[in-house]
Protein backbone atom coordinates (compact mmCIF):
# COMPACT_ATOMS: atom_id res chain seq x y z
CA UNK A 1 0.00 0.00 0.00
CA UNK A 2 1.38 3.34 -1.04
CA UNK A 3 1.90 6.05 1.51
CA UNK A 4 -1.03 8.38 2.07
CA UNK A 5 -0.03 12.03 1.80
CA UNK A 6 -3.41 13.63 2.36
CA UNK A 7 -6.36 12.00 4.04
CA UNK A 8 -9.68 13.70 4.67
CA UNK A 9 -12.13 12.27 7.20
CA UNK A 10 -15.73 13.37 7.75
CA UNK A 11 -15.15 16.88 6.48
CA UNK A 12 -18.08 19.27 6.85
CA UNK A 13 -18.35 22.93 5.96
CA UNK A 14 -21.25 25.36 5.87
CA UNK A 15 -21.52 28.93 4.71
CA UNK A 16 -24.37 30.35 6.75
CA UNK A 17 -27.33 27.98 6.41
CA UNK A 18 -25.96 26.37 3.30
CA UNK A 19 -24.05 23.16 3.93
CA UNK A 20 -21.51 22.89 1.13
CA UNK A 21 -19.59 19.82 2.34
CA UNK A 22 -21.64 17.12 4.05
CA UNK A 23 -19.08 14.62 5.22
CA UNK A 24 -16.21 13.96 2.83
CA UNK A 25 -13.82 11.01 3.17
CA UNK A 26 -11.05 10.42 0.74
CA UNK A 27 -7.29 10.00 0.45
CA UNK A 28 -4.50 10.76 -1.99
CA UNK A 29 -1.48 8.49 -2.16
CA UNK A 30 2.03 9.65 -2.88
CA UNK A 31 2.61 10.20 -6.58
CA UNK A 32 -1.05 9.91 -7.40
CA UNK A 33 -3.12 12.26 -9.55
CA UNK A 34 -6.64 12.64 -8.19
CA UNK A 35 -9.14 14.47 -10.37
CA UNK A 36 -12.22 15.86 -8.67
CA UNK A 37 -15.17 16.42 -10.98
CA UNK A 38 -18.74 17.54 -10.49
CA UNK A 39 -21.12 20.32 -11.45
CA UNK A 40 -20.65 23.78 -10.03
CA UNK A 41 -21.89 24.15 -6.49
CA UNK A 42 -21.07 20.54 -5.66
CA UNK A 43 -18.34 21.61 -3.21
CA UNK A 44 -15.21 20.68 -5.21
CA UNK A 45 -13.46 24.00 -4.79
CA UNK A 46 -14.49 24.28 -1.15
CA UNK A 47 -12.95 20.87 -0.50
CA UNK A 48 -9.66 22.00 -2.02
CA UNK A 49 -9.76 25.29 -0.14
CA UNK A 50 -10.36 23.42 3.12
CA UNK A 51 -7.36 21.18 2.49
CA UNK A 52 -5.27 24.31 2.05
CA UNK A 53 -6.97 25.97 5.04
CA UNK A 54 -8.16 28.94 3.02
CA UNK A 55 -11.47 27.89 4.61
CA UNK A 56 -11.70 26.50 8.11
CA UNK A 57 -13.70 23.26 8.19
CA UNK A 58 -16.57 23.01 10.68
CA UNK A 59 -16.04 19.33 11.41
CA UNK A 60 -13.76 16.50 10.43
CA UNK A 61 -10.06 15.86 10.07
CA UNK A 62 -7.46 16.69 7.45
CA UNK A 63 -4.48 14.40 7.89
CA UNK A 64 -1.11 15.17 6.37
CA UNK A 65 1.08 12.08 6.69
CA UNK A 66 -1.27 10.92 9.42
CA UNK A 67 -1.16 14.13 11.43
CA UNK A 68 -4.23 16.28 11.81
CA UNK A 69 -3.29 19.75 10.58
CA UNK A 70 -6.18 21.32 12.45
CA UNK A 71 -5.09 20.19 15.88
CA UNK A 72 -1.56 18.78 15.76
CA UNK A 73 0.77 21.47 17.03
CA UNK A 74 3.87 19.78 15.60
CA UNK A 75 2.86 21.06 12.18
CA UNK A 76 3.67 24.70 11.60
CA UNK A 77 1.30 26.38 9.18
CA UNK A 78 3.93 28.05 6.97
CA UNK A 79 5.71 24.72 6.60
CA UNK A 80 2.48 22.93 5.76
CA UNK A 81 1.62 25.56 3.16
CA UNK A 82 5.07 25.23 1.66
CA UNK A 83 4.55 21.47 1.32
CA UNK A 84 1.05 21.75 -0.08
CA UNK A 85 1.02 24.20 -2.99
CA UNK A 86 -1.97 25.69 -4.71
CA UNK A 87 -2.76 26.86 -8.23
CA UNK A 88 -5.85 29.05 -8.60
CA UNK A 89 -8.44 29.46 -11.31
CA UNK A 90 -7.71 33.19 -11.46
CA UNK A 91 -3.89 32.66 -11.34
CA UNK A 92 -3.48 35.22 -8.53
CA UNK A 93 0.05 36.11 -9.51
CA UNK A 94 1.41 38.92 -7.35
CA UNK A 95 0.67 41.99 -9.46
CA UNK A 96 3.56 44.04 -8.12
CA UNK A 97 6.23 41.50 -9.05
CA UNK A 98 7.77 40.12 -12.22
CA UNK A 99 7.38 36.46 -13.19
CA UNK A 100 10.75 35.68 -11.62
CA UNK A 101 10.02 37.58 -8.40
CA UNK A 102 6.69 35.76 -8.12
CA UNK A 103 8.62 32.50 -7.99
CA UNK A 104 11.31 33.80 -5.62
CA UNK A 105 9.43 35.64 -2.90
CA UNK A 106 7.93 32.60 -1.16
CA UNK A 107 11.25 30.79 -1.13
CA UNK A 108 12.97 33.77 0.44
CA UNK A 109 10.26 34.76 2.93
CA UNK A 110 8.89 31.38 3.96
CA UNK A 111 11.72 28.91 3.34
CA UNK A 112 14.43 31.47 4.16
CA UNK A 113 16.48 30.53 1.14
CA UNK A 114 19.16 32.87 -0.10
CA UNK A 115 18.46 35.15 -3.04
CA UNK A 116 20.85 33.28 -5.33
CA UNK A 117 19.44 29.89 -4.40
CA UNK A 118 15.86 31.11 -4.81
CA UNK A 119 16.65 32.55 -8.21
CA UNK A 120 18.33 29.36 -9.39
CA UNK A 121 15.38 27.26 -8.26
CA UNK A 122 12.84 29.68 -9.73
CA UNK A 123 14.65 29.62 -13.08
CA UNK A 124 14.68 25.82 -13.03
CA UNK A 125 10.90 25.68 -12.77
CA UNK A 126 10.22 28.61 -15.09
CA UNK A 127 12.23 26.70 -17.68
CA UNK A 128 10.19 23.59 -16.95
CA UNK A 129 6.94 25.39 -17.74
CA UNK A 130 8.49 27.10 -20.76
CA UNK A 131 8.35 30.62 -19.34
CA UNK A 132 12.06 31.31 -18.90
CA UNK A 133 11.98 33.94 -21.64
CA UNK A 134 9.48 36.03 -19.72
CA UNK A 135 11.23 36.33 -16.35
CA UNK A 136 11.13 40.13 -16.48
CA UNK A 137 7.48 40.46 -17.45
CA UNK A 138 4.80 41.65 -15.04
CA UNK A 139 1.59 39.59 -14.82
CA UNK A 140 -0.45 42.30 -16.60
CA UNK A 141 1.80 41.84 -19.64
CA UNK A 142 1.20 38.09 -19.92
CA UNK A 143 -1.62 36.09 -21.48
CA UNK A 144 -3.84 33.86 -19.35
CA UNK A 145 -2.00 30.68 -20.30
CA UNK A 146 1.36 32.29 -19.61
CA UNK A 147 0.16 33.55 -16.24
CA UNK A 148 -1.08 30.11 -15.27
CA UNK A 149 2.24 28.53 -16.25
CA UNK A 150 4.08 31.09 -14.09
CA UNK A 151 1.64 30.32 -11.27
CA UNK A 152 2.50 26.62 -11.59
CA UNK A 153 6.21 27.48 -11.52
CA UNK A 154 5.59 29.58 -8.41
CA UNK A 155 3.95 26.62 -6.68
CA UNK A 156 6.75 24.27 -7.80
CA UNK A 157 9.45 26.66 -6.59
CA UNK A 158 8.48 25.89 -3.01
CA UNK A 159 9.39 22.24 -3.73
CA UNK A 160 6.02 21.00 -2.48
CA UNK A 161 4.92 17.43 -1.99
CA UNK A 162 1.40 18.03 -3.25
CA UNK A 163 -0.10 20.67 -5.50
CA UNK A 164 -3.79 21.48 -5.42
CA UNK A 165 -5.17 22.75 -8.72
CA UNK A 166 -8.46 24.63 -8.47
CA UNK A 167 -9.94 24.63 -11.99
CA UNK A 168 -6.63 25.74 -13.49
CA UNK A 169 -7.92 26.06 -17.06
CA UNK A 170 -11.45 27.36 -16.49
CA UNK A 171 -10.51 31.03 -16.86
CA UNK A 172 -8.42 30.48 -20.00
CA UNK A 173 -9.22 31.12 -23.63
CA UNK A 174 -9.74 27.76 -25.37
CA UNK A 175 -6.50 27.92 -27.34
CA UNK A 176 -4.49 28.32 -24.14
CA UNK A 177 -5.92 25.35 -22.29
CA UNK A 178 -3.59 22.93 -24.05
CA UNK A 179 -0.34 24.58 -22.99
CA UNK A 180 -1.34 24.48 -19.31
CA UNK A 181 -2.65 20.89 -19.44
CA UNK A 182 0.55 19.67 -21.09
CA UNK A 183 2.63 21.24 -18.31
CA UNK A 184 0.42 19.48 -15.77
CA UNK A 185 0.69 16.19 -17.63
CA UNK A 186 4.49 16.42 -17.50
CA UNK A 187 4.36 17.02 -13.75
CA UNK A 188 2.11 13.99 -13.32
CA UNK A 189 4.57 11.82 -15.21
CA UNK A 190 7.37 13.00 -12.93
CA UNK A 191 5.45 11.65 -9.98
CA UNK A 192 4.16 14.81 -8.32
CA UNK A 193 1.10 14.23 -6.15
CA UNK A 194 -1.73 16.31 -7.55
CA UNK A 195 -5.31 17.04 -6.58
CA UNK A 196 -7.04 18.58 -9.58
CA UNK A 197 -10.50 20.08 -9.66
CA UNK A 198 -11.27 20.18 -13.35
CA UNK A 199 -13.87 20.18 -16.08
CA UNK A 200 -11.39 18.73 -18.59
CA UNK A 201 -12.67 15.16 -18.92
CA UNK A 202 -10.02 14.32 -21.51
CA UNK A 203 -7.31 15.28 -19.04
CA UNK A 204 -8.96 13.33 -16.23
CA UNK A 205 -9.22 10.22 -18.34
CA UNK A 206 -5.65 10.42 -19.65
CA UNK A 207 -3.78 11.54 -16.55
CA UNK A 208 -5.76 10.72 -13.40
CA UNK A 209 -5.04 7.65 -11.29
CA UNK A 210 -8.23 8.20 -9.38
CA UNK A 211 -11.38 10.15 -10.19
CA UNK A 212 -13.76 11.51 -7.58
CA UNK A 213 -17.26 12.64 -8.56
CA UNK A 214 -18.81 15.06 -6.12
CA UNK A 215 -22.48 15.83 -5.97
CA UNK A 216 -24.28 18.09 -3.47
CA UNK A 217 -21.52 18.06 -0.91
CA UNK A 218 -20.74 14.35 -0.86
CA UNK A 219 -18.62 11.99 -2.91
CA UNK A 220 -21.16 10.20 -5.08
CA UNK A 221 -18.78 7.94 -6.94
CA UNK A 222 -15.05 7.34 -7.13
CA UNK A 223 -12.57 4.96 -8.63
CA UNK A 224 -10.30 4.40 -11.62
CA UNK A 225 -10.94 6.82 -14.50
CA UNK A 226 -12.06 4.10 -16.87
CA UNK A 227 -14.68 2.91 -14.40
CA UNK A 228 -15.98 6.30 -13.29
CA UNK A 229 -15.88 8.01 -16.67
CA UNK A 230 -16.35 4.90 -18.84
CA UNK A 231 -18.96 3.00 -16.90
CA UNK A 232 -20.72 5.41 -14.54
CA UNK A 233 -23.10 3.76 -12.11
CA UNK A 234 -25.06 6.77 -10.84
CA UNK A 235 -27.65 8.54 -12.92
CA UNK A 236 -26.40 11.97 -11.77
CA UNK A 237 -22.88 11.15 -12.93
CA UNK A 238 -24.22 9.91 -16.25
CA UNK A 239 -26.19 13.11 -16.83
CA UNK A 240 -23.19 15.18 -15.70
CA UNK A 241 -20.93 13.41 -18.18
CA UNK A 242 -23.49 13.85 -20.94
CA UNK A 243 -23.61 17.58 -20.25
CA UNK A 244 -19.82 17.79 -20.54
CA UNK A 245 -19.80 16.53 -24.13
CA UNK B 1 6.87 104.84 -3.33
CA UNK B 2 5.78 102.84 -6.40
CA UNK B 3 2.60 103.94 -8.17
CA UNK B 4 1.61 100.96 -10.33
CA UNK B 5 0.48 97.44 -9.36
CA UNK B 6 3.59 95.77 -10.77
CA UNK B 7 5.72 98.48 -9.22
CA UNK B 8 4.32 97.53 -5.84
CA UNK B 9 4.76 93.81 -6.52
CA UNK B 10 8.43 94.40 -7.36
CA UNK B 11 8.92 96.63 -4.34
CA UNK B 12 7.29 94.15 -1.95
CA UNK B 13 9.30 91.27 -3.37
CA UNK B 14 12.47 93.25 -2.79
CA UNK B 15 11.46 94.21 0.74
CA UNK B 16 9.93 90.94 1.88
CA UNK B 17 11.39 88.35 -0.51
CA UNK B 18 13.38 86.72 2.28
CA UNK B 19 10.35 86.63 4.55
CA UNK B 20 8.20 85.00 1.83
CA UNK B 21 10.95 82.51 1.13
CA UNK B 22 11.27 81.48 4.78
CA UNK B 23 7.45 81.27 4.94
CA UNK B 24 7.46 79.01 1.89
CA UNK B 25 10.10 76.84 3.54
CA UNK B 26 8.03 76.56 6.70
CA UNK B 27 4.85 75.74 4.75
CA UNK B 28 6.68 73.03 2.84
CA UNK B 29 8.23 71.64 6.02
CA UNK B 30 4.96 71.29 7.92
CA UNK B 31 2.98 70.11 4.88
CA UNK B 32 5.53 67.48 3.84
CA UNK B 33 6.33 66.14 7.29
CA UNK B 34 2.68 66.36 8.34
CA UNK B 35 1.66 64.30 5.31
CA UNK B 36 4.48 61.81 5.88
CA UNK B 37 3.66 61.27 9.57
CA UNK B 38 -0.03 61.28 8.74
CA UNK B 39 0.62 58.55 6.20
CA UNK B 40 2.43 56.43 8.82
CA UNK B 41 -0.39 56.93 11.32
CA UNK B 42 -2.92 56.01 8.64
CA UNK B 43 -0.93 52.93 7.65
CA UNK B 44 -0.73 51.65 11.20
CA UNK B 45 -4.42 52.32 11.83
CA UNK B 46 -5.44 50.69 8.55
CA UNK B 47 -3.39 47.54 9.23
CA UNK B 48 -4.89 47.21 12.71
CA UNK B 49 -8.34 47.65 11.19
CA UNK B 50 -7.79 44.83 8.69
CA UNK B 51 -7.05 42.37 11.51
CA UNK B 52 -10.28 40.65 12.35
CA UNK B 53 -11.27 39.31 15.75
CA UNK B 54 -11.31 35.53 15.32
CA UNK B 55 -13.55 33.40 17.48
CA UNK B 56 -10.74 31.18 18.69
CA UNK B 57 -8.82 34.05 20.25
CA UNK B 58 -8.14 34.36 23.99
CA UNK B 59 -10.50 36.70 25.88
CA UNK B 60 -7.85 39.28 26.83
CA UNK B 61 -6.43 39.55 23.32
CA UNK B 62 -9.95 39.71 21.97
CA UNK B 63 -10.90 42.54 24.31
CA UNK B 64 -7.71 44.44 23.44
CA UNK B 65 -8.36 44.17 19.74
CA UNK B 66 -11.96 45.25 20.12
CA UNK B 67 -10.85 48.23 22.24
CA UNK B 68 -8.29 49.18 19.58
CA UNK B 69 -10.96 49.08 16.89
CA UNK B 70 -13.30 51.24 18.98
CA UNK B 71 -10.53 53.74 19.76
CA UNK B 72 -9.66 54.04 16.08
CA UNK B 73 -13.28 54.67 15.14
CA UNK B 74 -13.49 57.50 17.68
CA UNK B 75 -10.18 59.00 16.49
CA UNK B 76 -11.28 59.06 12.85
CA UNK B 77 -14.69 60.44 13.72
CA UNK B 78 -13.32 63.30 15.83
CA UNK B 79 -10.54 64.42 13.51
CA UNK B 80 -12.55 64.16 10.33
CA UNK B 81 -15.58 65.72 11.99
CA UNK B 82 -14.05 68.99 13.25
CA UNK B 83 -12.21 71.76 11.36
CA UNK B 84 -8.42 71.68 11.53
CA UNK B 85 -8.37 75.35 12.57
CA UNK B 86 -10.41 74.42 15.65
CA UNK B 87 -8.24 71.37 16.37
CA UNK B 88 -5.20 73.65 16.27
CA UNK B 89 -6.69 75.99 18.88
CA UNK B 90 -7.88 73.18 21.14
CA UNK B 91 -4.62 71.21 21.04
CA UNK B 92 -2.23 74.15 21.24
CA UNK B 93 -3.97 76.20 23.90
CA UNK B 94 -5.38 73.18 25.70
CA UNK B 95 -1.98 71.63 26.22
CA UNK B 96 -0.64 75.00 27.37
CA UNK B 97 -3.39 75.84 29.86
CA UNK B 98 -4.22 72.44 31.29
CA UNK B 99 -1.12 70.30 30.77
CA UNK B 100 1.41 73.08 31.21
CA UNK B 101 3.19 72.14 27.97
CA UNK B 102 4.44 75.13 26.01
CA UNK B 103 4.86 73.45 22.66
CA UNK B 104 7.21 74.78 20.05
CA UNK B 105 4.89 76.28 17.43
CA UNK B 106 6.47 74.40 14.56
CA UNK B 107 6.26 71.11 16.42
CA UNK B 108 2.65 71.85 17.31
CA UNK B 109 1.86 72.62 13.68
CA UNK B 110 3.41 69.37 12.44
CA UNK B 111 1.62 67.42 15.18
CA UNK B 112 -1.77 68.89 14.31
CA UNK B 113 -1.40 68.30 10.57
CA UNK B 114 -0.13 64.75 11.19
CA UNK B 115 -3.01 63.74 13.42
CA UNK B 116 -5.55 65.36 11.13
CA UNK B 117 -4.08 63.82 7.98
CA UNK B 118 -3.76 60.45 9.74
CA UNK B 119 -7.54 60.29 10.18
CA UNK B 120 -8.09 60.80 6.45
CA UNK B 121 -5.20 58.55 5.44
CA UNK B 122 -6.54 55.70 7.57
CA UNK B 123 -9.65 55.61 5.42
CA UNK B 124 -7.74 56.11 2.16
CA UNK B 125 -5.31 53.29 2.95
CA UNK B 126 -8.06 50.97 4.15
CA UNK B 127 -9.76 51.59 0.82
CA UNK B 128 -6.50 50.78 -0.93
CA UNK B 129 -6.10 47.50 0.94
CA UNK B 130 -9.71 46.52 0.27
CA UNK B 131 -9.21 47.28 -3.43
CA UNK B 132 -6.46 44.66 -3.71
CA UNK B 133 -7.99 41.46 -5.03
CA UNK B 134 -8.72 38.82 -2.37
CA UNK B 135 -6.87 36.32 -4.55
CA UNK B 136 -3.62 38.11 -3.75
CA UNK B 137 -4.08 37.43 -0.02
CA UNK B 138 -5.05 33.82 -0.74
CA UNK B 139 -2.08 33.20 -3.01
CA UNK B 140 0.27 34.63 -0.40
CA UNK B 141 -1.27 32.54 2.39
CA UNK B 142 -1.19 29.49 0.13
CA UNK B 143 2.60 29.68 -0.14
CA UNK B 144 2.90 30.04 3.60
CA UNK B 145 3.33 33.77 4.15
CA UNK B 146 2.22 35.20 7.49
CA UNK B 147 -0.30 38.05 7.66
CA UNK B 148 2.56 40.50 8.15
CA UNK B 149 4.59 39.15 5.21
CA UNK B 150 1.50 39.16 3.00
CA UNK B 151 0.83 42.77 3.89
CA UNK B 152 4.35 44.09 3.47
CA UNK B 153 5.43 42.19 0.35
CA UNK B 154 2.24 41.71 -1.63
CA UNK B 155 -0.71 43.80 -0.53
CA UNK B 156 0.67 47.15 0.63
CA UNK B 157 2.90 47.74 -2.41
CA UNK B 158 -0.15 47.34 -4.62
CA UNK B 159 -2.47 49.23 -2.28
CA UNK B 160 -0.06 52.15 -2.02
CA UNK B 161 0.36 52.34 -5.78
CA UNK B 162 -3.43 52.43 -6.12
CA UNK B 163 -3.91 55.19 -3.56
CA UNK B 164 -0.98 57.37 -4.64
CA UNK B 165 -3.27 59.87 -6.39
CA UNK B 166 -5.28 60.28 -3.17
CA UNK B 167 -2.11 60.64 -1.10
CA UNK B 168 -0.96 63.34 -3.52
CA UNK B 169 -4.30 65.03 -3.01
CA UNK B 170 -3.74 65.06 0.74
CA UNK B 171 -0.30 66.62 0.29
CA UNK B 172 -1.72 69.38 -1.90
CA UNK B 173 -4.54 70.00 0.56
CA UNK B 174 -1.97 70.20 3.35
CA UNK B 175 0.19 72.71 1.48
CA UNK B 176 -2.84 74.97 1.18
CA UNK B 177 -4.58 74.24 4.47
CA UNK B 178 -1.44 74.66 6.57
CA UNK B 179 -2.33 78.35 6.16
CA UNK B 180 -4.99 77.97 8.86
CA UNK B 181 -2.20 77.31 11.35
CA UNK B 182 -1.49 81.03 11.34
CA UNK B 183 -3.98 81.06 14.24
CA UNK B 184 -1.27 79.59 16.45
CA UNK B 185 1.29 82.02 14.94
CA UNK B 186 3.40 79.50 13.04
CA UNK B 187 5.64 81.48 10.68
CA UNK B 188 4.30 79.78 7.54
CA UNK B 189 3.55 81.55 4.27
CA UNK B 190 0.15 83.00 5.10
CA UNK B 191 1.33 84.27 8.48
CA UNK B 192 4.34 86.01 6.92
CA UNK B 193 2.13 87.52 4.24
CA UNK B 194 -0.26 88.94 6.82
CA UNK B 195 2.55 90.73 8.63
CA UNK B 196 4.05 92.00 5.36
CA UNK B 197 0.72 93.24 4.02
CA UNK B 198 -0.07 95.18 7.17
CA UNK B 199 3.03 97.38 6.98
CA UNK B 200 2.11 99.24 3.75
CA UNK B 201 -1.54 98.28 3.79
CA UNK B 202 -1.07 96.47 0.45
CA UNK B 203 -3.22 93.35 0.91
CA UNK B 204 -4.03 92.71 -2.74
CA UNK B 205 -0.43 92.96 -3.98
CA UNK B 206 1.01 90.79 -1.20
CA UNK B 207 -1.64 88.12 -1.49
CA UNK B 208 -1.28 88.13 -5.26
CA UNK B 209 2.36 87.16 -4.75
CA UNK B 210 1.39 84.58 -2.13
CA UNK B 211 -1.22 83.03 -4.44
CA UNK B 212 1.46 82.64 -7.11
CA UNK B 213 3.77 80.93 -4.64
CA UNK B 214 1.06 78.49 -3.47
CA UNK B 215 0.20 77.71 -7.07
CA UNK B 216 3.84 77.11 -7.97
CA UNK B 217 4.18 74.73 -5.01
CA UNK B 218 1.09 72.69 -5.82
CA UNK B 219 1.83 72.47 -9.54
CA UNK B 220 5.37 71.26 -8.81
CA UNK B 221 4.13 68.68 -6.31
CA UNK B 222 1.53 67.34 -8.77
CA UNK B 223 4.21 66.91 -11.42
CA UNK B 224 6.58 65.14 -9.07
CA UNK B 225 3.81 62.76 -7.98
CA UNK B 226 2.94 61.89 -11.57
CA UNK B 227 6.58 61.04 -12.12
CA UNK B 228 6.68 58.84 -9.00
CA UNK B 229 3.55 56.99 -10.18
CA UNK B 230 5.17 56.26 -13.52
CA UNK B 231 8.32 55.05 -11.82
CA UNK B 232 6.33 52.69 -9.59
CA UNK B 233 4.55 51.21 -12.61
CA UNK B 234 7.89 50.18 -14.07
CA UNK B 235 8.64 50.03 -17.75
CA UNK B 236 5.86 49.28 -20.22
CA UNK B 237 8.03 46.87 -22.14
CA UNK B 238 9.94 43.79 -21.13
CA UNK B 239 12.75 41.79 -22.65
CA UNK B 240 12.26 38.31 -24.01
CA UNK B 241 15.48 36.56 -23.08
CA UNK B 242 17.05 34.52 -25.82
CA UNK B 243 15.39 33.56 -29.07
CA UNK B 244 15.26 30.41 -31.09
CA UNK B 245 17.95 31.47 -33.54
CA UNK B 246 20.37 33.22 -31.23
CA UNK B 247 20.49 32.94 -27.48
CA UNK B 248 22.13 36.35 -27.24
CA UNK B 249 19.36 38.11 -29.14
CA UNK B 250 17.00 40.25 -27.15
CA UNK B 251 13.59 41.07 -28.49
CA UNK B 252 12.08 44.11 -26.85
CA UNK B 253 8.33 43.98 -26.71
CA UNK B 254 6.69 47.33 -26.36
CA UNK B 255 3.04 47.52 -25.38
CA UNK B 256 2.41 50.66 -27.41
CA UNK B 257 3.88 49.07 -30.50
CA UNK B 258 1.76 45.99 -29.96
CA UNK B 259 -1.36 48.07 -29.53
CA UNK B 260 -0.49 50.03 -32.67
CA UNK B 261 -0.16 46.79 -34.63
CA UNK B 262 -3.50 45.63 -33.23
CA UNK B 263 -5.16 48.85 -34.30
CA UNK B 264 -3.77 48.53 -37.80
CA UNK B 265 -5.03 44.98 -38.03
CA UNK B 266 -8.47 45.86 -36.82
CA UNK B 267 -8.84 48.83 -39.16
CA UNK B 268 -8.37 46.61 -42.20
Amino acid sequence: MAEQVIRVEGLKKSFGDHQVLRGIDFAANKGEVVCIIGSSGSGKSTLLRCINLLETPDEGKILYHGRDILTDERISMPQYHAKVGMVFQQFNLFGNMTALENCMTGQMKVLRRSRAQSMENAMKYLRKVGMEAYVGAKPRQLSGGQKQRVAIARALSMDPEVILFDEPTSALDPEMVGEVLSVMQNLAQEGLTMLVVTHEMGFARAVADHVVFMDQGVIAEEGAPDDVLGAPRHERLRSFLRSML
Amino acid sequence: MPTTFFGWVGFLLEQYGGLFLSGTGMTLLIALSGTAFGFLIGLLVAIVRTLDVPRGMGPIKRALRKAAHALIAVYIQIFRGTPMIVQAMVIYYGSMQYLGIDMDRTVAAILIISINTGAYMAEIIRGGIVSVDRGQFEAAHAIGMTHWQTMTTVVLPQAIRNILPSVGNELIVNIKDSSVLNVISVSELFFQAKSAAGTYYKYFEVFFIIACIYLALTVTVSRVLRYVEKRMDGPDNYVICGSQSDSRAEIVVNREQEEEVDRQWQSR
